[in-house]
This record gives C-alpha cells, structure tokens and sequence, in this order.
C-alpha cells in the first residue's frame, strides 16, 4: 500500500547491517556541517540562524516548550478521533448504498477539492480562536479522507462472498460482521493513517493563524521576537512527532490489518 | 500511504460505474445518459446550498458567521467589477506556476540520482522522509526571518513541499523500469546518457507525472498558506483578509473559487496529462 516500496534489503552480513546503519546518518551529518560552516563564515545573528546546540537546548531551557506541544498533540488528538468516528461509520453507512454512495461522491471531491487550510478563515470566523476551531479544522482535514476511504474499501469488497454467506443461511447483520467490515479494513487503516499525516500538518497551519498556544503559534510568535532557535526547535520537533506517530502507531497498526486481513478485491 | 493524495478524489467515486454502463449503450442516449450524469452530480451541491439557506433562515445566524447564498454571488460580482478577483487568480496563479517550475528542477534530477543509485538512495531516505514530516508550512516562520514577508517566502515553502512527492515518484518510476531494458539499449552500445535519454525518461515518465499531479497539489496548500500569512494579493490572501475585514460572504466566495480552480487544474490539466503518459508510455512497466 504504501506509494515509496524500498530497496529490496539484504543483510549479508553484521558489518554490512552496521554499516548501513550508520550511513544514513550521514546526510544529517552533512547538513548539520553546512549548517556550523554558514555559522562559522557568516556568523549570523541568533535571529537568523542558531547554533545547533542552542536548538537542542530548547526543550531544556524555555518551559513553554513543552505546555505547547501538549496544546498541539492534544488538539490532534481531539481532532482525529472525531473525524475517525464520524467518518469511519459515515463512510460504512454511505459504502453500503451504492444510491448514497453515486450522491456523496461529488460532494466529497468538491471538499478535499476545497483543501482544509483554506477552511482557517471561516472557522475563525464561526469558533474563534482556539482550540475547538483548531479542532474543526483537524476534523476537516481527516474526515473526508477517512470517510472516502472507508466508503471506497466496502463499495470493494466483492459482492459474490457476501451473497455466498447468504445462501449458506447467514443473516444480513452476519455478513456485515465478518465480510464487509473486515474486508473494508486495510482501506479504513490506510484511510486513518494517511488522515492523522493530513491532520498534523492541519495543526500547524490552523495554529499558526488561528490559536493562542501550540507548536504552530508558539514558532509564529518567535519570529516576531526573533528566536530562530525556538523556531528550528520547534519545526524539527513537528518533523519527530509526525514521523514518531506514523512509524510507531500507525504504520504497524496498517501492516497488521494488511497481513490479517489481506486487500480483499483489490487489484493492487 | 503518505505521498499519496486523496484516495476518495482518486477513487472517482460513482463515474467508473456509470462509464462502464455506458460503454454497451447507444452513442444518443450515451450523449443523454452524460448529461443526466452531470446534471445527478450536481444534485447534492443543490442540496447542499438549500440546507445552507434553511440554516440561515432557521437561526438568523450573525452577518460576520453566515449570510444568505445569494449575498456570495453578489460578492462575486463585486470582486470581479472591482478587478482584484482575476487579479488574484492570476497572482496566485502565477506562485504555484513558479513554484512548479524550480521544483521540476531541483526534484526530478534527485529523484533520478536516487532512482539509479540503490546505495545513495538508501542513504538519503531517512533525512527525505524525516524532512518531508515536517510541512512546508512549519518552516513558514523561519522563511519569514530570512526573507521577510516577501515572494521568497511563498515560493520557498512551494517548492519545500512539492520537491518530496516529485523526488520520490521520480525515484520509484526510475526504479521499476526492467533492468533488462537497460541493459539490451547497452549491449547494443548505447551510452550513459542516451540509456537515460531512450530508457530512464521515457520508462520513468508516467511516475514522475503521478509525482508532479501530487506534488503540485499539496504546493498549492503550502500558497494558501503562504498567502494567509504573508499576504501582497492572492485567493488565500482575498480569504484572510476578508475574515479581517469580517465579510463573510467573500471568505465563502474565496473558498468556493478555490476549490473549483483546483478542480479544474486537476482535471482539466493533470489528470489528463497523467492518463495521457500510462497509457503513451506505460507499457514500458509491465
């Protein structure tokens, strides 16, 4: 399912698994030389560029550091578990109507057409700013994502195995229990997955406009007062916490379903 | 799944099935059937806007929250007498263009370099993934301390998101063309740079399309962006300061042309040059 497949990994031998565990450090390691070199030739000041160390001291020195990525996380958090409810039991309610389906089906293009970030203004102007507008803005950027795919992996699941459980004396309650909900599955996990990505970076952008606390606000706000380091800190910070969700949570939970459940009628 | 775009846009949802009716019946009612089609397609916006309008007959909501339907197309005119409106499509326009342009520059030659080399490319992924997990968007503030609130800003976090999708798509179209084919070009005795030029680009080329379709996309969320925050003109701009000013009418304009812009790039320009290309040169792949 996933859209980048990696190099088929060989592991020949323990020096080349610790090899190849050390070299992708390197491109960090050669941009965080650019980065002291610019320091060393140009020595900018603080507000235009840290030194790294300073960036890392961040989480350390200032307190708000960390109030405002549990503002952040938790507003994700929020955020994401409305849009997974609603949109999961909209998208199975919808899947099962192919009458629902044809009717939803443009307005759901016409609102990922209307991407979430430009949602921001109107939903100033409806919640004011704060975490129930960042919120909305979560729920929107994830629910149409999670709503369509949800609706798309039952509309896929073959027909014929449900109709096979019926003659066999199944109830209409049975099928849905064990075809179409499982078989829907690897589409609603890739649906979340991809949602809860869209719904970090929704975050950012809502809070940067739009909030009073937060990762996004808090590294708006120090460019007005010219601290670079609390800006770097704080976008790499955005960058772990996305990456750290996806591989730890997310992804694993997808390869499961995967591997549990298989893509049921899927020609991928 | 995360450099894919929306898989529900993707999905085509109701159109696949109704082409496949449609290609058993008659060339006039096929003609009929289309326009039924477009015209069922528009039942739920209909729909949409009714329910719009009873909210707003219902609970008189407060002119800076929600107005009536009719004030949005007057809006619209205004915009378009006042000339701002096609000025700012053509501003915004005109970022995303220039965006797409450096890049195409920069994100298709790496995704060549990493395409052809395993070993860079296993090297370089962990820092592109770890980069790309930060939104062009994050970097919003540190661009406006080196730029200011400038055209550098906006065209630097363009081109920030739309080199990763483009760099990966690019790589993985280069890798999935058969090795066989490289090497029979080279056993006939082609060089380097023409295996790339007759192999590499044309085999590559329907992912690194799939690739810009997407990496144009999100760019066109990081203008919006850029536009809320740094302003001088542009749709995202027409929408933030409308909010400002409290007319509610325009944000709801801006948003409708907005989606209705994408949609037409979408399908009018990058769909069917992305379609135009599988089917051109996708054989290449199988």
């Amino acid at each position: 399912m996933t859209a980048i497949a990696g190099p088929p990994i060989i592991h020949r031998s323990i020096w080349d698994r610790i090899k190849w565990f050390i070299i992708p450090v390197v491109p960090f390691l050669i941009l965080l030389g650019v980065w002291l070199s610019v320091i060393a030739i140009y020595s900018p000041a603080i507000g235009v560029l840290p030194r790294p160390l300073k960036v890392l001291e961040v989480p350390f020195n200032e307190e708000e550091y960390w109030p405002n990525v549990r503002a952040s996380v938790w507003r994700l958090i929020l955020g994401f578990l409305f849009a997974a409810v609603t949109g999961v039991l909209a998208g199975l309610a919808a899947g099962l109507s192919k009458r629902i389906a044809e009717f939803v089906g443009p307005l759901v293009t016409a609102m990922n057409a209307i991407s979430g970030i430009a949602w921001i203004p109107l939903a100033i102007a409806w919640f004011g700013i704060g975490t129930q507008m960042v919120v909305f803005i979560i729920w929107n950027a994830a629910f149409f994502l999670i709503f369509g795919n949800t609706m798309l992996g039952v509309r896929l699941v073959p027909t014929v195995l449900g109709d096979s459980l019926r003659t066999l004396g199944a109830s209409r309650n049975q099928v849905l229990r064990q075809v179409v909900f499982p078989g829907a599955l690897p589409y609603v996990m890739s649906g979340l997955r991809s949602g809860l990505g869209f719904g970090w970076r929704a975050v950012i952008a809502a809070e940067l406009v739009g909030a009073s606390s937060g990762l996004g606000q808090w590294i708006f706000i120090a460019q007005e007062f010219a601290r670079a380091d609390i800006i770097v800190a704080g976008a790499l910070t955005i960058g772990l916490v996305g990456v750290l969700m996806d591989r730890l949570i997310l992804a694993p939970l997808e390869r499961r379903t995967i591997e549990r459940w298989g893509l049921v009628g899927s020609s991928k | 799944m995360a450099i894919t775009s929306d898989p529900a846009a993707d999905a085509n949802l109701g159109g696949s099935n109704m082409s496949e009716e449609l290609i058993a019946s008659h060339a006039r009612q096929k003609r009929r059937e289309r326009l039924f089609g477009f015209g069922r397609s528009l039942v739920p916006f209909v729909v949409l806007v009714a329910v719009w309008w009873g909210v707003y007959v219902i609970f008189d909501p407060a002119p800076t929250k929600l107005v009536n339907p009719t004030k949005v197309i007057d809006a619209f005119f205004e915009v378009v007498r006042e000339g701002t409106l096609p000025a700012y499509i053509s501003r915004s326009l005109g970022r995303l263009l220039w965006g797409t342009f450096w890049g195409v520059v920069v994100g298709i030659p790496l995704g060549f370099l990493l395409g052809l080399d395993k070993d860079i490319a296993r090297a370089a992924e962990p820092a592109l993934r770890f980069f790309n997990a930060i939104s062009g968007i994050a970097w919003l503030p540190l661009m406006i301390t080196w730029f200011g609130f400038t055209e550098n800003t906006i065209s630097s976090i363009i081109i920030y998101t739309m080199i990763f999708p483009l760099v990966f798509n690019t790589m993985i179209g280069v890798r999935t063309v058969p090795p066989v084919l490289r090497d029979a070009t080279r056993s006939m005795g082609a060089s380097w740079p023409r295996i790339i030029r007759d192999v590499y680009v044309p085999g590559s080329f329907p992912s690194v399309m799939t690739g810009l379709r997407l990496g144009i996309g999100f760019g066109w969320r990081a203008l919006i962006a850029g536009e809320f925050v740094v302003g001088g003109g542009g749709l995202g701009f027409l929408i933030f300061d409308a909010r400002t000013a409290g007319i509610i009418e325009r944000v709801m304009l801006g948003m409708i042309i907005l989606g209705a812009l994408w949609l037409m790039i979408d399908r009018l320009i990058l769909r069917p040059i992305e379609e135009y290309t599988a089917v051109k040169w996708g054989m290449v792949q199988q």
